[in-house]
């Protein structure tokens, strides 16, 4: 009896293994073809989506979309419900197994084998095995532990170093000193186009090389000016393909480092239409002595540091720019400060220095402009100030909060502010320079409408404003009166802005000559230096060196 | 056990299946379906989420794990019947297992204690609690009734014990030094909130829930075919809880014992117990060299603080590929390889978070914070498995005296298996008279055997 109970419990085992296999592999290929299946991301459905978007109303399309979609759903919910309903088959098949083996097992219990000699449960040598492994295998696992550890100090490190600062509140950037020292943005220091260094040549030439250190082609176009902090040099390029970054060895010339930044997230798959005179990196760097800042065309903003590794980037948006985003960066404590206006509306934007994360995002209600901000200190505070049509605004850079605006401006804006002694100028071609007076309500001055600026931006000093036109033209005016002082005629137009170093004013045109004239109330040409190729960039002053962006290469003028 | 009772248990059995297979359909787990991308009016319903278990659920929970260890501990000290001990342990994979889905169970309870504890503000379910120290108080007097009868986890394996094969003493040496690392890991991912390891490489839950990560289930069929031939794998060399219940049980002055009477040395229950929890009679000569091993002894018991620093500096080290399994590091981590370049797609956290606009440096500063949380974690564990290894080590030189065959307090599981084996056993079923138990052997003569 026992015997028949024992073979009808091995058969029905032996048939419960052999169902619970074969589901098993009939699960295992259901589970494979369920992960290969994507309803959502079927190519199919993908395709005719793609064709309704070229005619939305195709009826026809829509119906065939739908029937797929709902196929394939069927087929997704299909393959759950077999690996669900395999599922409980293959629990009863397995249950049915265990009881078979169970009841098969207490049919024939396994009596103690009392034949062998008695043995103490561990022997000695037995704990000695167990002591060995358990030594070595200790040392290997602390071992391994350690290679782990080692090995796995990543950037992730970084992040307990960056709490430490913030939470002793020392984010460090620099003084005001130290930025005068170098020329850490657009028209230099502050934006305003002020050099401190003025120990700097006067003449040079580039096709007979007097006065030129080194010269380095740059291979990537782009009309951004060059900056400088200590001995480096950094700029940037772009074109369709490529957006680079160069660093560049002040002393040498030699291009210690270029990053490329093609590859950021959110960057769009098509690059924006750009027009030749403004080009893909239009947007001057800037560096916070520690971090240097690019932006393009695209929308692409990147922080690397000095030796070109990538902190952080991102994409803003696709500007809606009709002839590419060109206003330039400017950096203040731990912000970045970008004027992003755009044809869909103006933006000031501010970004964390170290991380890139968004501080604040104040609306501006203006037009397109491609100016950049001039930070400067009015008496009891610091401003940001904005160029754009119709309102000049100025800002508390901190938080982004509209301090004051006047209703002077019109047209598409390029030319950046000027600020000296409690006025800021502003300029467009088409519209008027003029003269704010800041104070409790500040009001436009004096304004003057003739030989306006398009691109330069004007200059000024405590006793004078001098812009420069595109066609040639430049004109220099009293700055409390807005009279008219002198005005000259040059053979070529001005995009590049006036610069003002020690007692003189360096300006160059778009092919490359730059004219050093005194800061007077009367025209005196000290100097005309050729560059030997086209330039549109400012350039960078510093201690007894000039450094200029050409349209090929980055010439560095000192004696 | 006569064919009437097995038959009886095998009624049983199938009675039991049948009970548990309508509630299968009580533990679909809702499927997480992409939703159709409508373009016409139609408006979605709202999802439904499942409401918590009533309170007076839980306390029913409560009340069934206070009978159900009460009734093992019973089953195991005044009834000694292993069939009713094994019934409630289909009992407890049935309720605890397939109808709780697992949860809460008192080995994952640990991860909720720990993360009560260094986290002042979660405030930890009073029945919780419960079900973490009720099996402990009950190991503390009675010995680790819990995981004879009422662990659905331990319960699953014991049902897929088929022909249990003796693990090699040193490596059941070995491989039990593994729970208390994956018991220091559990504690230190559950106290600093990244994760609760325990329910997350649970090999079974998939079972109890008809639904896993695939992973997991082959995890888990591993470890069943695993106990077929190697009884209770993950009990005897991963479950954390086991160490808890293997200390208190030491304890323990009410354990089971494997006779009832006293032991003659008959032999008979030598083989008997799968998990390899008797400990013979030992009355071996002393090794020659025992004055050496007391030196190492010394040297270890000396180096402890050594080694517990050592190990606890290793352990500090760990701090960066540890804190990645928390989510907020790893987040952190992923947003620093994306905005340094290195990684080209976003992940679907990553675009989560900068869309919700929160600023990375908070996020940064959090995970240093949490960085900083591992550091000190790192060098506890590192210093407890210093410790624990050290220990180990120790008491593999110690040997104590054994005149006969008991069960060792610590990793017995009180199941049960090795009553019917001692003939006293059978004299108290009164299966056999005193005279023929006697046969068997008299004590001083299997001394006499042993000493020869």
């Amino acid at each position: 009896m026992t015997k028949l109970w024992y073979n009808i419990a091995k058969r029905i085992a032996i048939v419960a293994a052999v169902l619970a296999g074969i589901l098993s592999v009939l699960m295992i290929v259901n589970y494979i073809q369920t992960k290969s299946v994507d309803p959502l991301n079927s190519q199919a459905i993908s395709q005719l989506m793609t064709r309704l978007k070229e005619s939305p109303n195709d009826t026809a399309l829509k119906e065939q979309i739908r029937a797929l979609d709902l196929l394939a759903r069927k087929a997704y919910f299909t393959h759950q419900w077999q690996i669900r309903t395999g599922s409980y088959l293959l629990f009863a098949f397995v249950l049915v197994l265990l009881l078979a083996l169970k009841y098969m097992s207490s049919l024939q219990p396994r009596l103690p084998d009392l034949s062998k000699s008695p043995e103490p449960d561990e022997t000695w040598e037995s704990k000695f095995l167990s002591r060995k492994y358990i030594f070595f295998g200790g040392l290997g696992l602390f071992f391994l532990a350690f290679v782990l550890g080692i090995l796995s100090q990543t950037e992730l490190k970084n992040i307990g170093i960056i709490k430490t600062e913030e939470s002793q509140g020392t984010a460090v950037f620099p003084s005001i000193e130290e930025i005068r020292d170098n020329w850490p943005g657009f028209r230099g220091p502050e934006g305003i186009g002020v050099a401190y260094h003025t120990d700097v040549p006067t003449e040079w030439s580039g096709p007979t090389g007097q006065n030129i250190l080194w010269k380095t082609p740059i291979p990537h176009p782009g009309y951004n000016s060059p900056i400088v902090w200590g001995k480096r040099i950094f700029l940037s390029g772009a074109d369709r393909r490529i957006q680079i970054v160069y660093c560049i060895d002040a002393d040498s010339g030699k291009i210690l480092w270029q990053t490329e930044l093609n590859d950021i997230l959110g960057s769009p798959e098509r690059r924006p239409q750009v027009t030749e005179d403004t080009g893909y990196a239009a947007p001057t760097m800037t560096t916070d002595g520690q971090r240097v800042f690019a932006l393009f065309a695209t929308g692409d903003i990147a922080c690397l540091d000095f030796e070109g590794n990538r902190i952080w980037a991102k994409n803003l948006g696709m500007p809606d720019n009709h002839y590419g985003h060109a206003s330039s960066l400017v950096t203040y404590r731990d912000l970045l400060l970008l004027q992003f206006d755009q044809n869909a509306g103006g933006r000031l934007l501010a970004l964390r220095t170290r991380t890139g994360d968004l501080v604040y995002d104040q609306p501006r209600d203006v037009e397109i402009s491609w100016a950049s901000p001039i930070l400067v200190i009015t008496g009891s505070r610091t401003e940001l100030i904005l160029n754009s049509n119709p309102f000049v605004i100025s800002h508390d850079p901190q938080t982004g909060q509209e301090l004051w605006q006047v209703r002077c401006m019109q047209g598409e804006i390029a030319p950046s502010p000027a600020y000296a002694d409690g006025m800021v100028y502003v300029v467009n071609d088409y519209a008027r320079l003029a003269a704010i007076t800041l104070g409790e309500t500040p009001n436009v001055a004096w304004e003057y409408i003739d030989d306006l600026s398009e691109v330069a931006s004007p200059l000024a000093t405590k006793d004078l404003v001098i812009m420069a036109a595109s066609y040639g033209a430049v004109t220099c005016f009293e700055s409390k009166t807005g009279e008219r002082l002198w005005i000259q005629d040059f053979d070529e137009g001005f995009y590049s802005s006036p610069i003002l170093v020690g007692d003189s004013v360096f300006l160059m045109d778009m092919f490359g000559v730059t004219y050093v004239f005194k800061a007077e109330k009367e025209f005196q040409l000290l100097s005309k230096n050729e560059l030997g190729e086209r330039a549109m960039a400012i350039p960078a002053f510093m201690h007894n060196r000039i450094y200029i962006r050409g349209e090929k290469n980055l010439f560095c003028i000192g004696d | 056990m006569g064919m009437r009772n097995k038959l009886r248990l095998l009624k049983i059995f199938i009675v039991a299946f049948l009970l548990l297979f309508p509630l299968l359909g009580l533990s679909q787990v809702p499927e997480r379906v992409p939703k159709p991308d409508f373009q016409t009016d139609y408006s979605r319903p709202d999802l439904l989420t499942p409401a918590p278990r009533a309170t007076v659920l839980e306390y029913i929970d409560i009340g069934i794990i206070v009978v159900a260890l009460s009734l093992a501990t019973y089953l195991a000290h005044k009834q000694r019947s292993r069939r009713n001990i094994f019934l409630l342990m289909v009992f407890a994979l049935a309720y605890f297992g397939f109808y709780r889905k697992g949860c809460v169970c008192p080995i994952g309870a640990i991860q909720n204690v720990s993360y009560a504890l260094f986290n002042p503000a979660y405030a930890i379910p009073i029945f919780v609690i419960v079900f973490f120290v009720l099996p402990l108080v009950f190991a503390l007097f009675y010995g680790r009734t819990f995981c004879a009868a009422v662990c659905p986890l331990g319960a699953i394996q014991d049902a897929v014990v088929i022909k249990p094969t003796n693990v090699p003493g040193w490596l059941a040496n070995v491989l039990g030094v593994f729970p208390y690392i994956y018991l220091g890991l559990a504690v230190l991912f559950a106290a600093t909130g990244a994760g609760f390891i325990i329910c997350q490489y649970d090999p079974f839950i998939g079972f109890f829930r008809f639904g896993a990560d695939f992973n997991m289930v082959i995890f888990g069929m591993s470890m069943l075919m695993l106990g077929t031939v190697v009884a209770r794998p993950y009990c005897r060399f991963l479950c954390p809880y086991g160490v808890l219940l293997n200390w208190m049980s030491r304890l323990s002055k009410r354990h089971v014992k494997i006779t009832p009477d006293e032991c003659n040395n008959c032999r008979l229950c030598e083989e008997s117990c799968p998990f390899g929890a008797i400990v013979k009679p030992d009355e071996a000569a002393l090794p020659a060299n025992r004055e050496a091993d007391v030196k190492r002894v010394a040297y270890i018991f000396v180096l402890i603080p050594v080694v517990i620093f050592g190990s606890g500096w290793i352990g500090s080290r760990l701090d960066i590929p540890l804190s990645r399994l928390h989510s907020t590091v790893s987040l952190a981590d992923e947003i620093l390889l994306e905005n340094s370049g290195k990684r080209t797609e976003m992940t679907d956290e990553t675009k989560a978070f900068r869309a919700s606009g929160k600023p990375t440096e908070e996020l940064f500063a959090d995970a240093g914070a949490i960085q900083h949380k591992f550091k000190v974690g790192g060098w506890i564990l590192g210093g407890f498995i210093g410790l624990i290894l050290c220990l180990k080590l120790t008491s593999l030189f110690m040997r104590r005296k054994q005149l006969e065959y008991d069960v060792d307090k610590g990793t017995c599981l009180s199941c049960g298996r090795c009553f019917a084996y001692c003939p006293y056993e059978q004299v108290r079923l009164g299966i056999i008279t005193p005279e023929e138990a006697e046969e068997m052997g008299s004590r001083e003569v299997r001394i006499k055997q042993f000493r020869a």
